[in-house]
């Protein structure tokens, strides 16, 4: 098990050599969009714990993101937080949040869960509208400042953002998997597969899924932090329902029980919209197909990953592959 | 094996090192991103779909009808402009991706009319057009922040602000209804507060404030409201709100036969958007409302006239409203500033041109603009009308009676500003 372990961690850090090398060799929209993509890794793989891995479903994560993000952004405009800090306070933030949520939550199941998380997605980003410390409707700037000058002048703002948004979520990852292999995950795991069960062999079945949804909702808030980052502001607008429905997409896409395939889904994200551009373009079509191709592809790329592989691409060929072991030996 | 090796690697990295020299050595373009021998390239990001979409939509359609109408006309100098779109579904981070892919990837020249405070606020931080002196023409937004060209110097405003607005409401109110109770109904956010430091400065009294969350709007909503603006008797209600406000609010006045004499705000008076929500425009009928262009019916109006041919060829079956005047405006204002830029355009001498001339650029609107070396605001008031039976807005006693102001401490007051005929066929001279 240890060895197991010091292995990933070394991965990781390969992991981290190889995007340092490619974000010096592609061009400053590649680099933004790799910053996006870290970003969505890290929701995704939010999601993952939750309900891949917990079994509760959560429509409601975009606002779990907001509320990092806007911790993160009072942080920076009040206290004039050093920005390591303000991403701590993200996490924390949306970690209280995700406790409370999740102490409603632990109550319910399925559909009333979904309920209650949606109706959290719609109303608590528009919260900001009442308080003006929170900006309104424009949003408050949220600014990380400029990469340290030792980096070299040619270093773009981007570059700095696909930095840190990839080193976030390396860190995240690699946290996460730890926490799945641990006593805790396989207690959400237990707790998944059958709650009864699950309670008769002494496990808390309460605590363990408010503490599922405290370290989710920790992660969505570093998530919301970071793409706020990317966007140098925060404003209800960027956490509208359709994120949160894109990020489980995303995590469907990836497989909902495989913290290792949150990079599919978050690719998907980014690239179908410039695929359906490119393919739109080609096809030299009207307006109103470019405009609404990307819904499209996405919501077909949903549909077939739940009737051909329900369990995500990764989980698709591990068993394949496990089968043919077994036909094998 | 070893010293093969070290040789190899020395081999590629003088080959690596000679390449990177030679790409590194070829001057620079000579001409402007986004300028070739034949194209001028501007790019627009705007809500597509989604219920934001509602109405804007048709902006893109506008200004890509004029531009066609334009290049068919020979261009800007023998060069034709195109209009890259594309849809940000009006979500900040769909903003920046779709700003960015334009100046990275479509390597635009120059933004056009992005929509949205928080989208254009978030580009601003983010792509940050500044930095990179990419102009943002003529944003579609409200709010007066944008015209600071200390902070957006490459961020020109259009639409007058609704500070502007706000105070010339005010002085059309204590010219017209001095001593009645007026009512005001207002979104609670910054489009709000905005129009609430106008209505200040103007020095108007309210018997009643209703504020209301945005997406909160609704007949539900609408019916509590119509209580509080009946408890205080108010005889003028202003709607300061969007569209689907102004849309609860008269459709549920109609059933409840409330009829106070209502007052619009221009962001949500646009009939067609109204009736886009499934209210008739009957209900519009008789309130005030504000425009700074002329109005979309009046074919005696030059400018009407010729835009709205070259839309119904463009976009056939299409209602020429609001938006659509406004989209192709902007696309012709633009068309001006191109030509205004020199014989070849540079990103530069493109805002130089605004700057220096701008405030002269012909267009349909019919009160001043206001850029200068450093101002970057756009149009500075409003004329006054009357909504007719079927939604059109007209002015008051048939000719227009237009307001100017500031979004400061500034004065409201009549125009006299006579707008200069439009250029030949409506193209840039």
């Amino acid at each position: 098990m240890h060895k197991k372990q010091s292995r990933d961690l070394l991965l990781f850090i390969l992991g981290g050599v190889v995007l340092y090398f490619l974000s010096g060799m592609v061009d400053e929209l590649r680099v933004y969009q790799g910053a996006s993509i870290a970003v969505y890794v890290i929701a995704i793989s939010s999601i993952i714990l939750l309900t891949g891995y917990s079994g509760q479903v959560s429509l409601g994560h975009g606002a779990l993101m907001a509320v990092g993000a806007y911790a993160a952004a009072v942080a920076r405009i009040e206290l004039q937080a050093p920005i390591i800090l303000c991403f701590a306070i993200a996490v924390l933030a949306a970690a209280i949040g995700g406790a409370l949520l999740g102490a409603a939550a632990a109550r319910l199941s399925g559909p009333y869960l979904a309920g209650t998380t949606l109706a959290l997605a719609i109303g608590l980003p528009s919260l900001a509208n009442q308080f003006s410390v929170l900006g309104g409707e424009q949003g408050l700037l949220f600014d990380v400042g400029f990469p340290p000058l030792s980096l070299g002048e040619e270093f773009t703002q981007y570059k700095w953002f696909f930095w840190i948004a990839a080193l976030a979520a390396l860190i995240s990852m690699w946290a996460v998997k730890n926490i799945l292999s641990s006593r805790y995950g396989r207690t959400w795991r237990a707790i998944r597969g059958n709650e009864v069960a699950a309670q008769l062999s002494g496990i808390n079945i309460a605590r363990s899924k408010i503490l599922a949804f405290t370290i989710s909702a920790g992660i969505a808030g570093l998530a919301g932090a970071l793409l706020s980052m990317t966007i140098g502001t925060v404003s209800p607008s960027a956490f509208p329902l359709a994120l949160s429905f894109s990020l489980l997409t995303g995590a469907v896409l990836s497989g909902i029980t495989t913290l290792g395939g949150a990079m599919i889904g978050a690719v998907v994200l980014v690239a179908i919209p410039e695929v359906a551009d490119a393919v739109a373009n080609r096809i030299g079509s009207s307006e109103r197909v470019t405009t609404n191709l990307p819904g499209f592809l996405v919501s077909a790329l949903l549909i077939l990953t739940v009737l051909f592989v329900p369990n995500g691409p990764v989980e698709q060929h591990r068993a394949r592959k496990a089968k043919k072991k077994n036909y094998l030996s | 094996m070893k010293a093969m090796n070290r040789r190899k690697l020395i081999t590629v990295s003088a080959v690596i090192a000679a390449l990177s020299l030679a790409v590194t050595a070829v001057p620079a373009q000579a001409a402007e991103v986004g300028v070739s021998s034949r194209e001028i390239k501007l790019g627009m990001t705007l809500p597509m779909t989604g219920t934001a979409s509602l109405g804007y939509n048709k902006i893109p359609g506008a200004a890509k009808a004029y531009f066609e109408y334009l290049n068919a006309n020979g261009g800007i100098n023998g060069r034709k402009v195109t209009l890259v779109v594309k849809d940000d579904r009006y979500v900040p981070t769909e903003a920046v991706a779709k700003t960015n892919e334009l100046i990275l990837k479509d390597k635009v020249m120059a933004l056009l009319a992005p929509l949205g405070t928080a989208n254009v606020k978030a580009v601003a931080a983010s792509v940050n057009p500044a930095r990179r002196g990419v102009p943002v023409l003529f944003v579609n937004t409200g709010f007066s922040g944008f015209a600071d060209a200390k902070k957006y110097p490459t961020t020109y405003t259009v639409l007058p602000s609704y500070i502007m607005e706000a105070k010339i409401m005010g002085q059309y109110i204590k010219d017209n209804f001095e001593g009645k109770k007026v009512g005001l109904l207002y979104q609670d956010d910054d489009f709000g507060s905005d129009a609430l430091a106008g209505f200040k400065t103007a020095g108007v009294n309210f018997a009643v404030k209703v504020p209301y969350a945005s997406g909160s709007q609704g007949a539900a909503a609408a019916a509590g409201w119509i209580t509080k603006f009946k408890a205080a008797e108010a005889d003028v209600v202003i709607l300061f709100g969007v569209s689907s406000a102004t849309s609860a609010m008269l459709g549920v006045a109609a059933q409840l036969k409330y009829a106070p004499q209502w007052m619009l705000g221009s962001v949500g008076g646009d009939a067609t958007t109204i009736k886009l929500t499934g209210v008739p425009a009957g209900v519009l009928y008789n309130a005030i409302g504000f425009s700074p262009v002329p109005a979309t019916t009046d074919m005696k109006d030059e400018y009407v006239k010729l835009f709205s041919d070259i839309y119904a060829k463009a976009v056939p079956g299409s209602t020429f409203d609001l938006n659509v005047l406004l989209g192709m405006n902007s696309a012709f204002m633009a068309a001006q500033a191109l030509k205004a830029a020199g014989q070849n355009p540079t990103r530069k001498s493109l805002m130089a041109a605004i700057d220096s001339k701008g405030s002269k650029f012909a267009n349909s609107a019919l009160v001043p603009l206001g850029y200068s070396k450093t101002s970057h605001v756009g149009l500075t008031g409003y004329w006054v009308g009357k909504y007719s039976p079927t939604g059109d807005l007209s002015p008051i006693g048939g000719s227009y009676v237009t307001y100017t102001t500031d979004s400061g401490a500034g004065a409201v007051v009549k125009s006299t500003y006579v707008r200069p005929a439009m250029p030949a066929k409506g193209l840039p001279n």
